[in-house]
């Protein structure tokens, strides 16, 4: 029977009747999830390998632009905060002087005084000049006695200096503190204009169709403190000139950047009186 | 503002109905594509089922020897699909009513047509059992996907009322994060509308040459009757 069905050509068939039996269910189970399967895979792969980071900037170097709060009440809290560390500062530097003053005003007299025995001392010896052998030691005794005494004087003194010392050490010790929270802060507000400005030029930058990965165009470009553009020119083309000059027209179209004004002119001149911007496609696809 | 946001993490840290929704579509797909291979394994059995078997029938052997082979691969438990069951319903129903002298030829014509008719609805409905689902997929799952990108949108501008500085790293992740709803909603219902539509097609034509065979075994049935 079997050799006449496989001479009917039904033999082919066979495995068909098996699989409707089953409907195919389990292959196709195994196929639908292996194929979900593959294709996250595929997806974090693809996620994993490729870096969207489409603009940086080299200078200062950027890990998250922040926005700071710009509301009044921290402002304000920091403005006296600074007064009230002028202040302290300014309390110290007068103490110091008006002790200066003192100090100085001491040794004077006491050089005075030295003088004043002198002449006394040299009046004697010339009024009594004989009668004086044994007055001399006494008086050269009293003299040992008063070197003695500025000897101890001295020594307070430097004790009073030592003291001095340390209670400036500590002061400058909490100006430093006051200097790195300063430091922070100012790290944050480059962070929140570096941020913004490459938002700004990114935003403004319509790539040329003849872009390609792996292009890198840097531009070097000079501001005014009001933000507003002096020059871009470009120091490192990419090779395509379309490519930099459209880099270079984000640049004059994302100009000026107003938020600068509201950066301390010193921040501003160490950060972005100069920049340099690197403009490079690299979530392209071809 | 450099690191960047990945599909993937965007998922892990929707909200929880986006969540949702991502997870069913992701369901519907994983499903749909069951039904698509299943589906298309059987209407390829039941194309070749009808060549092979329409091999057979005009091979010019007796039909009641079909018949016979028939019933011995039902003994060795092959299962018989497509057009030998409706030819095997209608050769029985025909036979049998033969048999009973007092039927006439018209009464025999139309109890084996009336068999066949029964034999073709069983086919045509085995042919199309889930393509109602993947169609049903294909037209439902963008909505639902659209239904996880609305509620995210949702979400990220709710957020973005209670910031009293908006800007674009503020809402972007949410918003990206709500189209990857409607994207999986579109990944899921394309590949269920292409499927349907091919599978709808081809179980038209499997049907058709089953109408046609019908046809041309009942006139070779009728033939036979009324050579008598």
């Amino acid at each position: 029977m079997r050799s006449l069905r496989e001479q009917l050509g039904f033999g082919e068939g066979e495995l068909t009747p098996k699989l409707v039996i089953l409907n195919g269910y389990p292959i196709a189970v195994v196929t639908a999830v292996t194929l979900h399967i593959v294709l996250l895979a595929g997806l974090l792969y693809l996620q994993t390998s490729s870096q969207s980071q489409a603009l940086e900037l080299v200078q200062p170097t950027v890990i998250k632009a922040l926005l700071i709060d710009e509301n009044p009440q921290v402002t304000n809290q920091r403005n006296q905060e600074r007064r009230r560390v002028e202040d302290q500062r300014r309390k110290n530097e007068q103490a110091a002087a008006a002790q200066k003053r003192r100090e100085d005003a001491a040794a004077q007299k006491r050089r005075d005084e030295a003088a004043a025995q002198k002449k006394a001392t040299e009046e004697r010896q010339r009024v009594a000049d004989a009668k004086a052998r044994t007055e001399r030691e006494t008086r050269e005794r009293e003299d040992a006695a008063r070197a003695e005494a500025l000897r101890q004087d001295k020594l307070a003194e430097e004790a009073r200096e030592r003291r001095e010392e340390q209670a400036r050490r500590e002061r400058e010790a909490t100006a430093d503190a006051a200097a790195a929270e300063a430091a922070s802060s100012e790290f944050e507000l480059i962070q929140s204009a570096t941020g913004l400005i490459q938002q700004l030029v990114t935003e403004n930058w319509s790539r040329p169709p003849s872009a390609r990965n792996g292009m890198r165009a840097v531009i070097q470009i000079r501001m005014l403190p009001t933000g507003e553009l002096i020059d871009a020119t470009i120091t490192q083309s990419s090779g395509d000139p379309a490519f930099d000059r459209s880099a270079e027209n984000a640049v004059y179209r994302a100009a000026p950047f107003s938020e600068l004004t509201a950066l301390p002119i010193r921040v501003f001149n160490q950060n972005f009186r100069t920049l340099s911007l690197i403009f490079q496609p690299e979530d392209l696809l071809n | 503002m450099n690191e960047a946001i990945s599909p993937i993490t965007l998922i892990l840290e929707a909200t929880l109905p986006v969540q949702l929704v991502m997870l069913s579509l992701l369901g519907l797909s994983i499903l749909s594509w069951v039904m698509i291979v299943q589906r298309a394994m059987v209407l390829n059995a039941a194309s070749r089922g009808v060549l092979s078997f329409e091999e057979r029938f005009w091979s010019g052997m007796d039909l009641s020897q079909l018949y016979k082979e028939g019933t011995q691969m039902q003994r060795d438990e092959i299962p018989i699909v497509g057009l030998e069951n409706i030819f095997r319903a209608g050769f029985k129903e025909f036979m049998r009513l033969r048999q009973q002298s007092s039927v006439d030829r018209e009464a025999i014509m139309e109890g084996a047509q009336r068999a066949m008719r029964v034999a073709y609805s069983r086919e045509e409905e085995k042919l199309e059992r889930h393509l109602a689902f993947l169609a049903s997929v294909g037209s439902v799952s963008p909505y639902v996907g659209l239904f996880g990108t609305v509620i995210g949108i949702m979400n990220s501008f709710i957020g973005l009322a209670s910031q009293n500085q908006a800007t674009l790293q503020v809402v972007a992740p949410g918003i990206a994060e709500a189209l990857i709803a409607t994207a999986m909603g579109l990944f899921a219902a394309i590949p269920a509308v292409v499927a349907y539509n091919r599978y709808a097609s081809s179980v038209e034509t499997i049907t058709g040459s089953y109408i046609t065979f019908t046809d041309e075994f009942s006139s070779i049935l009728h033939r036979q009757v009324h050579s008598e």
